[in-house]
């Protein structure tokens, strides 16, 4: 299978503040300049910009990186904290970056699928991670682009197997495209559907443009004409006509195509017209 | 059902059969992994659990017996 990942832009600008020796390379994809130290951190700091990102996986450098930051706010790009947070640093997290994420390593996804779902081109239709508030019966799922997602528990109702989620075994996988609550699972294209407008006006508009391929011309009409895909043979296979519906033929034979339009009572040309 | 790999996911339709998006291109799905999913064994598979898991929303009512 092809493989097709986007590259990473030659802007981007990573620090990963980790003093663990081998999850470095598991963000290989994004290239990170890894700081273990103050004074790597200093370093850091002389070069970051509004678009840099900044992931770290240490408290005791969050915390470094705050009070080393003087002067007016100003924003260091985004942050993805994978630690424990007090709460009374999210005002200087908020003055000093454009956005910020956090939760528990365990609430994250692995080095390797979060460094994916983070350089993806769809980044924001991915969640890395979520925080849990029992209390207020909320789950808030990080996107990709550190967006912020909150939705009620009450989103989560049980399947018709009879699967219920499970809050206290919450996590994210398949590269940031399925969210768990153990043995429950839901697709993130769904949460996102159901919760945020601008993703659903989105998702609709370009279904409604699939709808308009070359294969669902074809489609609508066959249908039209009461025909069954096997109506087209001996000249055109079965299997053929369901692959160029299914959009998997990109170049149809010009006597293929001719022979469906003459089935169909159309002009080749008049076929994507339906 | 939605075919996942890596950040990528491709949707088909279980009462047609067909790709549901554009984007990814269905192209990139290789025909064995099609062939698979689409053996008669598997479908029959795939479609049983939607209505298990949907009952609400079975695919099974919605064939339209064109032969598809």
């Amino acid at each position: 299978m092809t493989v097709k990942t986007k590259p990473v832009p030659a802007t981007l600008q990573m620090f990963l503040l980790d003093k663990a020796k081998k999850r470095p390379e598991r963000f290989s994809l994004l290239h990170p300049q890894v700081v273990s130290s103050m004074g790597g951190l200093r370093d850091s700091l002389a070069q970051a910009t509004k678009d840099t990102l900044w992931v770290s996986y240490e408290k005791d450098l969050t915390e470094a990186l705050l009070k080393t930051v003087l002067g007016p706010p100003r924003s260091l790009g985004k942050a993805l904290l994978i630690h424990a947070l007090n709460p009374l640093s999210i005002p200087a997290l908020t003055s000093c970056f454009k956005r910020f994420a956090s939760a528990s390593n365990k609430d994250f996804l692995p080095p390797d699928e979060l460094a994916e779902a983070l350089q993806a081109e769809n980044s924001s239709d991915l969640f890395i991670g979520g925080s849990l508030d029992p209390a207020n019966q909320t789950i808030t799922l990080w996107r990709g682009s550190l967006e912020p997602l909150t939705v009620p528990f009450s989103a989560f109702e049980k399947s018709g197997d009879g699967i219920e989620p499970d809050f206290d075994r919450f996590s994210v996988t398949d590269s940031g495209q399925t969210v768990r609550f153990g043995d429950y699972e839901a697709a993130a294209d769904a949460v996102l559907y159901e919760f945020d407008p601008e993703y659903r006006r989105r998702v609709s508009k370009e279904r409604q443009k699939s709808e308009r391929t070359f294969g669902a011309s074809l489609r609508r009409l066959r249908k039209q004409r009461g025909l069954r895909r096997e109506d087209f043979e001996p000249n055109v296979a079965a299997k053929t006509i369901a692959r160029i519906e299914q959009g998997l033929v990109q170049r149809i034979q010009k006597d293929t195509l001719n022979s469906i339009a003459d089935r169909l009572r159309v002009k080749p040309e008049e076929i994507e017209t339906y | 059902m939605t075919i996942l790999r890596g950040t990528r996911a491709w949707r088909i339709s279980l009462r047609t059969g067909e790709f549901m998006d554009r984007q990814p291109d269905p192209a990139d799905v290789p025909d064995e992994i099609i062939d698979h999913i689409k053996s008669e064994e598997n479908w029959t598979l795939l479609c049983d659990q939607w209505d298990e898991k949907y009952p609400a929303n079975p695919v099974h009512e919605h064939d339209d017996n064109d032969g598809e």
